[in-house]
């Protein structure tokens, strides 16, 4: 699960109240790179959660692979500065292309902020189903 | 002596030879790809009439004429045409050159595109068009497209297509000669020349595009069309090996019964604008072969499934992520969700796909599932264990899936996005009111395959064009069925009505007994194999 994908998942089981963002307790945390497009990254930043892309890195980062997070995981800053023509400088770019699509969460679960229900990932891929009484 | 005056020499002329198949889905296809590019028929080239020495051909053609007004073609591609090779094998299938690419590379592409080349002469007899060849360099670009082949350096050869007929060494040079009064320099290459020159003799086919007999009284009769032009691409035979490697593709790691054929997944893709890039999703993902064809184009993909157990594969080597690294793409986003609760575990403040591209569960191959109980009480499940039940599915009627499918693509996809899907058609079927709808999409190609007498499937391409309004969810899923229920059953009860026309088939008696009979064997044999390693 890229950090990418978990911007925009949530829990919505019967009676949650807020299950946005949901808390990242990862067991195991891969690194594969893959090709930068600055185009790509910029056209994508007005369609993501800013806040909780750094929720989530900030998860990374504590709970991960602790070598992982000191060598590869790059720091973000608080907000996303423009230059006049409303253009993010490529460093910050390259950065946030590492941040939402090179980490990937393949062992761990997902927790809800609100009920604590927990959604496990496996393989890399997240298990969202609901029970029925989740419905 | 005949001209077939509307092909023009001052303007840049490419002949564009189909393959016999998929009838319905080539020019959709070709139109997509050249719209990756900003080209339009009609707007930025126009199609020519093919000449015709009948008439009216009732039978297909597989050939198109494009025209393009020589300044706008300078301008689009690289015409100095020099056949160096594209080097890297599967880099040419995704990326689009945005500087100036070929004319070549952009249409190979194309999966049911044979050959390309640049027309030198054309008519509906061999002497009109080795006339109309003569003309070439009468025109502003055809003088100028006769000057870049002058070069010295350059060796070139003639190649002789002729369908249904044969023709003897001696007659094929005889051909070739008439065509020496354009003096090239050079000399003549049998293997890799700089420049192929493709000699066509075009005859009616028939509808499995098979050559009408061509000799009647001992007579040999006259060709349809005869066209002389220079291959495209250059030195290689681009003719099929710029298309992706569909071998390649059969010989994946991880291959299902719901595996997608690789052909119609190539032209899915094409049909859905893919490119280096594209957002692309698949709500039914199965065993990644769209996705994966996504990812060759230079997508980032990502796919869900209801079905852990198809999305987990059958191993750590066989699964859809082994798919994806047996062709060095990165890896997609699989996650196990339910698209019929797509608005429950995804919060889309902003539509994010490019494209969709699926092929949904309709009950034929794979029966479709959603969340829920089939139970009357819904029963909690205990705390303990929670996190390894699999939650019970029940059936998710057809109607149903292409209604959520239409929805969640008009809620998700960008403004011009496109959804690209695959839908049963029995032979009784209205394109015009027995597709699905929704007030944010249009329809921008409904293309036939059949499979069989009885059943094809329709591969339909839908572009947004409307923004979604998540309030009126309600409302667009309730007018998705023009004529109500009975469109939707259609496709719903394909199954059985299949299994129907199948039992009034004569021998299906026995093919069933034989089938269950196989299934026992195998049965029998996986219980050998576990019993083995117990």
């Amino acid at each position: 699960m890229r950090l990418l994908t978990h911007n925009y998942m949530q829990s919505t089981v019967k009676g949650t109240e807020r299950g946005y963002p949901l808390k990242i307790e990862a067991t195991k945390i891969e690194f594969e790179a893959s090709p930068f497009d600055a185009e790509f990254i910029q056209a994508l930043l007005p369609k993501i959660d800013y806040t909780t892309l750094l929720f989530a890195l900030k998860q990374i980062s504590e709970n991960g692979n602790a070598d992982l997070a000191q060598t590869i995981i790059p720091e973000l800053p608080e907000s996303i500065k423009e230059d006049g023509e409303g253009e993010v400088d490529e460093a910050l770019l390259k950065k946030l292309h590492t941040v939402m699509f090179d980490i990937h969460v393949v062992e761990g679960e997902l927790v809800c902020p609100d009920t604590g229900r927990r959604f496990n990932i496996k393989m890399g891929i997240p298990n969202m189903i609901l029970h029925a009484d989740e419905l | 002596m005949e001209h077939h005056s509307e092909i023009s020499h001052n303007r840049y002329n490419v002949l564009i030879e189909f393959a016999h198949i998929h009838l319905e889905f080539q020019r959709p296809e070709l139109e997509s790809v050249l719209s990756l590019h900003d080209i339009a028929i009609g707007r930025d080239c126009i199609e020519v009439p093919l000449p015709s020495s009948i008439p009216t051909v009732e039978n297909y053609r597989p050939f198109l004429i494009l025209s393009f007004d020589y300044h706008y073609a300078k301008e689009k591609f690289n015409l100095d045409d020099d056949g160096y090779v594209i080097q890297s094998d599967m880099s040419r299938f995704s990326k689009i050159d945005r500087t100036k690419p070929t004319i070549a590379s952009v249409l190979s592409r194309c999966t049911l595109i044979r050959s390309a080349i640049e027309l030198w002469g054309a008519g509906p007899s061999f002497d009109s068009c080795v006339e109309h060849a003569r003309q070439l360099s009468s025109g502003c670009a055809g003088r100028i497209t006769l000057e870049n082949c002058m070069k010295l350096s350059s060796s070139w050869k003639i190649t002789i297509h002729t369908l249904g007929t044969k023709f003897n060494r001696e007659e094929q040079n005889d051909m070739r000669m008439k065509f020496a009064f354009f003096n090239l320099p050079g000399k003549v290459q049998m293997v890799n020349p700089t420049n192929e020159f493709l000699l066509i003799r075009e005859v009616e086919l028939d509808p499995k595009g098979t050559p009408l007999s061509q000799e009647r009284d001992n007579f040999l009769s006259p060709p349809l069309a005869v066209y002389y032009g220079r291959v495209l691409g250059g030195i290689r035979d681009w003719r099929g090996n710029g298309r992706l490697d569909q071998f390649s593709l059969k010989k994946r790691s991880y291959l299902g019964p719901t595996s997608m054929d690789a052909e119609l997944s190539l032209i899915m893709t094409n049909l859905g604008l893919v490119r280096n890039g594209s957002f692309c999703f698949d709500p039914f993902v199965g065993t990644g072969s769209i996705l994966l064809t996504c990812g060759l184009r230079g997508g980032y993909c990502v796919g869900t499934d209801i079905d852990i157990r198809v999305l987990r594969g059958r191993s750590d080597e066989e699964n859809v992520l082994s798919n994806f690294k047996q062709f060095r793409l990165n890896r997609p986003d699989l996650i196990r969700s339910d698209n019929a609760l797509y608005h429950r575990h995804y919060r889309m403040n902003k539509p994010i796909y490019d494209v969709i591209v699926t092929d949904p569960p309709y009950g034929i191959r794979a029966g479709a599932r959603k969340s829920g109980t089939k139970e009357e009480k819904i029963r909690a499940i205990p705390e303990d264990r929670r996190h390894d039940h699999i939650a019970q599915t029940k059936v998710y009627p057809v109607s149903d899936v292409m209604g959520d499918l239409l929805d969640v693509s008009a809620r998700t996809l960008v403004m011009g996005g496109r959804l690209v899907y695959i839908i049963p058609s029995m032979r009784d079927f209205d394109v015009e009111k027995d597709l699905p709808n929704h007030e944010c999409l249009e329809i921008a190609h409904v293309c036939y395959q059949p499979l069989q007498t009885e059943l094809g499937r329709r591969v339909v391409v839908m572009k947004k064009v409307k923004e979604y309004d998540p309030s009126l969810r309600e409302s667009y899923l309730s007018s998705v069925w023009i004529n109500g229920p009975e469109s939707a059953e259609k496709c719903a009860n394909i199954r059985e009505r299949l299994l129907e026309a199948a039992k009034l088939k004569p021998g299906y008696e026995e093919k069933a007994a034989y089938r269950k009979k196989r299934r026992q064997i195998t049965r029998e044999e996986k219980k050998k194999q576990r019993a083995k390693h117990v």
